[in-house]
Formats: C-alpha cells, sequence, structure tokens
C-alpha cells in the first residue's frame, strides 16, 4: 500500500516537473528558433558559401 | 561519410553543391538510352551534344519539362547516374536538398523526393527555387523588407517577394526558356519554311534574341531542312522577326511578374522601386528582358552576379545551414 502511494506520488511530481519544463520552455522555443533562421539567414552567414563559389569560378576563369 | 548535397534539378540543367565543398556538377539534365535494351548510354554534356543527331536505337531526352518529371524512371536513373558521379555510393547515403518549381503539385513533389531516395539519398527535401534563389543572389531576407526575385528557368518563371526570411507572394507560369525556343522553330518552320532543330533554336535565341530592342544588333544565318524540296537551305534572320516570334512568351513572363506586384502587400511594395528586382536563371540572360520588364513595371530590374548558380547556392547554404533552416523546406510548412 505504501509503495502504491510513494509511486503514485513519484509519478505526480514527475509529470508537474515535465509539465512545467515544456510550459516554461513553450513560449522560448518559437522565438529562439526564429532569431535562429534568421541569423542563419544573415549576410554574414551566407558569405561562406557565395565567395566558395565565387572563389572557385575565378580560378576556373583563370586556367 | 557521405557529404550532404543540395540539388537544383532544372529543366534545362543540374546543379550540384556538396557541403563544404560548392559546386560540383553543372550539366544539361539531359540523358541517352538505348531504346531497344533501355540501357543509359551518356549523361549531361555527353547526352545533350547527342540531341537530334541520334541513330534510330537511341534517344536522347530531357526526363524534366516545365520543372517536373515527365518519366519517372528516367528521372531515377539520371539523378542516380549524378549522385555516383559526385561519390554517393550504397554505403553512403546523404541527406539532400532539391530545388523544385512552387507550382508543383503534391504527386510530382512526392516523384522527386521519391526519386531521390531510390537514387541513393538518405534523406531528400524540398525547398521552393524563387527562395532559394533569394538566399543565392544574396538578397537581404532576413531583414523586413521587400525583396522580389524573378526567377526565368527552362521550363518555369516564378515571381516571389520574400521578408523575414519567408515567401510573402508568389507568382508562377509554366513558360521558360524552351518555349522561347519553340516559339522559334515554330516561326521559321511557319514563315520561312524551313525545320530547324532544337539545339538550332537555342542557338538563334541565343546570337540574336531578345525581349527588347538593343545596340548592336545583327542578322544571323541559319540552316535547317527546307519543307517542300526536303533539302538543306539557309535563310537570313533578323533580331526583330525573332522578337515578334517570342513575344507571346516574354508577355507571359512579364505578365506573371506583374500580377506579383499586385499581390504584394502595399509596405513592402514601396520597397521594389528603390531596390528593384532581381533576376535570376539562364532565361533571365535573354537579351533585353531586364529592359523590358522594367518597362512595363517601372520598377528597377538588376541582373543578380551569379544567375545560373543563384538557385543552387541558396540550396547549398541551407543544406550548410540544415537544422536552423529546415523549417523552409516544403513539406514543413504545409
Amino acid at each position: 500500500m505504501t509503495i502504491a502511494v510513494v509511486i503514485v506520488i513519484c509519478l505526480v511530481a514527475v509529470s508537474a516537473i515535465a509539465f512545467l519544463v515544456i510550459a516554461r520552455r513553450r513560449p522560448d522555443d518559437g522565438v529562439t528558433s526564429f532569431r535562429r533562421h534568421i541569423d542563419a539567414l544573415s549576410p554574414e552567414a551566407r558569405r561562406e558559401v557565395i565567395e566558395r563559389v565565387q572563389n572557385a569560378r575565378e580560378s576556373g576563369k583563370g586556367k | 561519410m557521405a557529404r550532404d548535397l543540395a540539388i537544383d534539378l532544372g529543366t534545362a540543367n543540374t546543379l550540384v553543391y556538396m557541403k563544404g565543398r560548392g559546386i560540383v556538377l553543372n550539366e544539361p539534365s539531359v540523358i541517352a538510352l538505348n531504346r531497344q535494351t533501355g540501357e543509359v548510354l551518356a549523361t549531361g554534356r555527353e547526352a545533350w551534344q547527342m540531341i537530334g543527331r541520334t541513330p534510330g536505337y537511341i534517344v536522347a531526352v530531357r526526363p524534366l519539362r516545365g520543372g517536373a518529371i515527365t518519366d519517372f524512371e528516367i528521372t531515377e536513373r539520371m539523378i542516380r547516374l549524378l549522385l555516383q558521379r559526385v561519390g554517393v555510393s550504397r554505403f553512403t547515403r546523404p541527406k539532400v536538398v532539391i530545388c523544385v518549381p512552387s507550382a508543383i503539385t503534391e504527386v510530382e513533389r512526392r516523384a522527386v523526393t521519391d526519386a531521390a531516395r531510390r537514387a541513393g539519398a538518405a534523406d531528400a527535401q524540398l525547398i521552393e527555387q524563387p527562395m532559394a534563389a533569394a538566399i543565392g543572389a544574396d538578397l537581404p531576407i532576413d531583414e523586413p523588407v521587400g525583396n522580389m526575385v524573378i526567377d526565368v528557368g527552362g521550363g518555369t518563371s516564378e515571381t516571389a517577394v520574400i521578408s523575414l526570411g519567408g515567401v510573402v507572394a508568389l507568382e508562377a507560369v509554366r513558360v521558360g526558356s524552351f518555349d522561347i525556343d519553340a516559339a522559334i522553330q515554330n516561326y521559321v518552320r511557319r514563315e520561312h519554311g524551313i525545320a530547324i532543330g532544337e539545339r538550332t533554336a537555342e542557338e538563334i535565341k541565343v546570337a540574336i534574341g531578345s525581349a527588347d530592342p538593343v545596340g548592336d544588333e545583327n542578322e544571323a544565318e541559319v540552316r535547317g531542312r527546307d519543307l517542300m524540296s526536303g533539302l538543306p537551305k539557309t535563310v537570313l534572320l533578323n533580331p526583330e522577326e525573332i522578337r515578334f516570334a517570342i513575344d507571346d512568351v516574354v508577355s507571359s513572363i512579364v505578365a506573371s511578374v506583374v500580377r506579383c506586384l499586385a499581390k504584394a502587400p502595399p509596405e513592402l511594395a514601396q520597397d521594389f522601386l528603390v531596390r528593384g528586382m532581381y533576376l535570376v536563371g539562364g532565361g533571365g540572360l535573354l537579351r533585353g528582358l531586364a529592359q523590358r520588364i522594367e518597362r512595363e513595371t517601372k520598377v528597377p530590374v538588376r541582373m543578380s552576379p551569379m544567375p545560373l548558380e543563384a538557385v543552387v547556392l541558396g540550396a547549398g547554404h541551407c543544406i550548410e545551414h540544415y537544422d536552423a533552416l529546415k523549417g523552409m523546406f516544403m513539406g514543413a510548412r504545409r
């Protein structure tokens, strides 16, 4: 009987913690992922890819 | 370990970008097959040279039309061969991002992803061509300003307004530079009575084709087969008649740009007057096209610095920042 009560209390506690963690993270996640998305599209982030291809193109022309 | 790939599977050309390496393949989307055995004889440039010049048992085909797969099996074989050429094997299965026209149907989308997966990709994601083009054309799409990109490809022309990393307005027509070639072929057949091939029509377009009068215009001598006598014949074409021949196609591209402008929210529309629109894609290289769009829309048109590579560059950027940008893939938003 005591063991069953302890298990139920543990399950409730774990569920409550999980709920709180998810509830706290949710509003933040949208902002973070949108920021990450926008940052990944910034000219600085894109420079590496564009320069890599431009350099290859110029070295190809030089040959 | 396979390096992830970005593929611009165009009606005219296929470009492959390898993560960390850059563009590793740029070839015409053509495959040559033995009609009797079904065996692949050549792909890419080699197969392109065979178009219209093959004996009866060989067929050189473009498996994509209007940006969509017309022959699933041939496309799958072409993708498999392309992947093999860039080092993909049975044991190295990369993630692949493929650029497709925004107007393709659900069935066509499934056909492209299935073809890539069967050809050896571990995962295949799709991205809309105008979005990839805007990323590759180095437009400030991360800012809350109106960026307009016009992508004129072999089989489709797409115009998109992009702001804050997403598509705001989009307009696509299944008309592209192959339709310009076909219009030239039909005109020469109708007005001069000679039959010319697909490649000759393309050469005429490159040599004297224009969407609007441009300076330094010359005539071109064209050789074909006389429809009456069946004998080889030479005729002289001038740029004005080619402009007339392709006017319907050009007008339909310009009309789609106008429709996209009309769809754009007013706050973004004013940005275009200052920032202009950017032209990408092989079809955008048609002389006088930027001038014609500018004349009809009263909005400045600029040519992207790398018009042919812009789409694959954008997709390449997505493969480099896969996790941050996976929300842009077509399945992720629908």
